[in-house]
């Protein structure tokens, strides 16, 4: 049978950064072009404001900004709606909004894509639904989804081996801790990361762990925490206190659950620890007076331990 | 003999500070003056004074050390050996006057902070975020809408006996809240040793939240200048708060210790004052990320150029 070639537009927002070479091989053994928004600049974040309402997470508004670049390149647009990755945990409010903010704001052709492990729908049955929606069987889309899985492990893998061997480094190492979609943006966390790189401080980023044996670390500072991806981050904390000389957690101005989470871990994890808040005024020089005066701190205690 | 000497330059949203200080970490002369928006005016006037105080001395300045929000422009105009942040600045300057400090209160224009040491080195540090509330400028513009000059408030909160309560959460909401003081009638001094009280709660809840303040205790900046906020201060702590005279210098004292650590041995020139020095700002159109690109000129000689994010912006 001879489909029509069809392009699925990607925002390189949000989510992406967590599931990018999962969803990319999917559509990949299914032979179905990807289209990227390019990297976060000045101009998407401006397209994105103008859209979304002020409340919105810095990372919200960028993500629109990134729908919007890719709005006459695509036939479809990947948007998730991740509501919980694991019974009685939710993501964040912005995750089961996602779908309809963008449903609303663009009136585009999405992609059906719904996880809510509540109302028993997990992942698979999700891209499962996704290729159906598309065209593809029952068989080819859980081929193409295992096919998938195999591959994003794999490289997992690969990133905790590559991370792994930065810990051994005689440099001064510190843990950029915060969602994916902060830390690997261009201009939420690339002015810290730009700014560590010029002092000679390894990076060692909190989305890289191994969960295996990171999972569940969080319980030792509390016994119940709402939020999966959240979790995700304590864990990664907590996984590496011990091979690393600080922490600095990266959010977003005004996340909600990162504004109570990081103010448990800094009261609760012994480590130097600070937490920066990133919205569209942040000015570098103020980043860099407290990225500097922390590794100073932690250069001070060094020397003096 | 020509005694070796060292220039520390902070450079503050409202004032400029800078200091010479001998081999013993001692301040031989000071200058302090408002920035008054324009920063390299103010440095060069600083510098000015310094070299006026300086005559028929026979001194040599071996280091230029710049720290503050403008430390970057000043630190590429005067051609400085070190420059640092105002975190690291402040605590080198406040352990070489109190060596056991433990917490250091910093409030000035625009920027809060608190400073806990442990042993004479920093263990952790918080400053203000998103808004400039509870600081200098604050009770600067109070000041205006009471009409009293911000040097008289500290006397007139003295008097006070019963300060009103003042929600100092915002800006916005404290001169509302203040205006209905005002108006219910309320005594003037009341109301300004409200304002000191305000500062201090607003310092305590947001900067210093969730830190330990433990003795002794060092305020400076700009508004310990401000006897009203001290006295709110001990109130609230119920701790002797210690106020070196010089401590709005401190910031200048340790970049210039900073500075005397790590000098080249190049003699520093006065004949900067003289020179013509002007900034431009542009916007890099390389690419769509618009960074704001700053080039200072020297004589007209492109001499630093910074905002860029990638090398491109300096082509």
């Amino acid at each position: 049978m001879e489909r029509e070639a069809i392009a699925v537009g990607i925002p390189k927002a949000l989510l992406y950064y967590n599931y990018h070479v999962l969803w990319e091989h999917f559509f990949y053994v299914l032979g179905i072009d990807l289209v990227y928004s390019k990297a976060s600049d000045k101009e998407i974040l401006e397209n994105g404001k103008s859209y979304a309402i002020d409340e919105a997470c810095l990372a919200l508004k960028m993500y629109l900004g990134h729908v919007y670049y890719l709005l006459d390149k695509v036939d479809y647009i990947l948007v998730p709606r991740i509501v919980s990755l694991r019974k009685h945990e939710k993501t964040c409010t912005n995750f089961y909004a996602l779908y309809d903010i963008v449903n609303n704001l663009f009136k585009t052709k999405i992609i059906h894509y719904n996880i809510d492990a509540d109302s028993h729908i997990n992942e698979r049955k999700a891209f499962i639904k996704m290729g159906k929606e598309l065209g593809f069987s029952r068989t080819t889309s859980a081929y193409a989804y295992k096919k998938a899985k195999r591959v994003a492990k794999r490289n997992a893998r690969h990133r905790l081996i590559k991370q792994s061997k930065l810990l051994e480094s005689p440099k001064m190492k510190i843990l950029l801790a915060g969602h994916p979609y902060n830390l690997h943006d261009n201009l939420i966390g690339g002015p810290i990361v730009n700014i560590l790189n010029k002092l000679d401080i390894e990076i060692i980023y909190s989305d890289i762990y191994d969960d295996n044996e990171g999972k569940d670390k969080y319980k030792s500072i509390t016994p119940h925490l709402y939020w999966t991806y959240n979790q995700d981050i304590i864990n990664a904390i907590l996984y590496y206190q011990d091979k690393i000389d600080g922490v600095i957690m990266v959010t977003s101005f005004p996340c909600g659950p990162d504004s109570l989470t990081n103010e448990m871990c800094i009261r609760k994890i012994n480590k130097p620890i600070i937490n920066l808040i990133i919205d569209e005024l942040s000015s570098e020089v103020g980043l860099e007076t407290r990225i500097e005066s922390f590794v100073d701190i932690i250069k001070a205690r060094l020397n003096h331990e | 003999m020509i005694k070796e000497c060292y220039l520390g330059i902070d450079v503050g949203s409202i004032s400029t500070k800078g200091v010479i200080i001998d081999k013993n970490n001692k301040i031989i002369h000071s200058s302090y003056l408002w920035t008054e928006g324009n920063p390299m005016e103010a440095v060069k006037r600083v510098i000015n004074n310094l070299e006026n105080d300086l005559e028929c001395t026979n001194i040599a300045i071996m280091g230029v050390g710049v720290t503050g929000s403008a430390r970057r422009l000043i630190g590429s105009m005067v051609g400085a050996n070190m420059v640092k942040n105002e975190i690291t600045a402040h605590a080198v300057g406040t352990l070489s006057i109190f060596p056991d400090v433990k917490t250091i209160i910093e409030i000035g224009g625009q920027d809060s902070k608190i400073i806990i040491l442990e042993d004479g080195i920093v263990n952790d540090y918080a400053m203000n975020t998103l808004c400039a509330a509870g600081t200098g400028a604050f009770l600067t513009s109070q000041g205006k809408r009471l009409g009293i000059p911000i040097e008289k408030f500290g006397e007139i909160a003295l008097n006070s006996s019963q300060p009103v309560g003042i929600a100092a959460r915002c800006t916005v909401f404290a001169e509302s809240d203040l205006v209905h003081k005002m108006q219910a009638g309320y005594k003037r001094e009341d109301i300004i040793a409200g304002l000191c009280d305000a500062v201090v709660n607003n310092y305590l809840n947001n900067v210093a939240r969730g830190k330990k303040i433990k003795p002794p205790i060092v305020f400076q900046g700009g508004v310990s200048k401000n006897k009203g906020v001290i006295k709110s201060f001990e109130r609230a702590l119920n701790e002797k708060i210690y106020v070196d005279k010089q401590g709005h210098l401190m910031g200048a004292l340790g970049i210039a210790i900073l500075s005397k650590n790590n000098s080249l041995g190049k003699l520093f020139s006065f004949k900067i004052t003289t020179e013509h020095f002007e900034t431009k700002g542009h916007t890099c159109p390389r690419c769509p990320n618009h960074c704001e690109l700053i080039s200072i000129y020297k004589n007209n000689m492109l001499i630093d150029k910074w905002g860029n994010r990638c090398d491109r912006g300096l082509e």
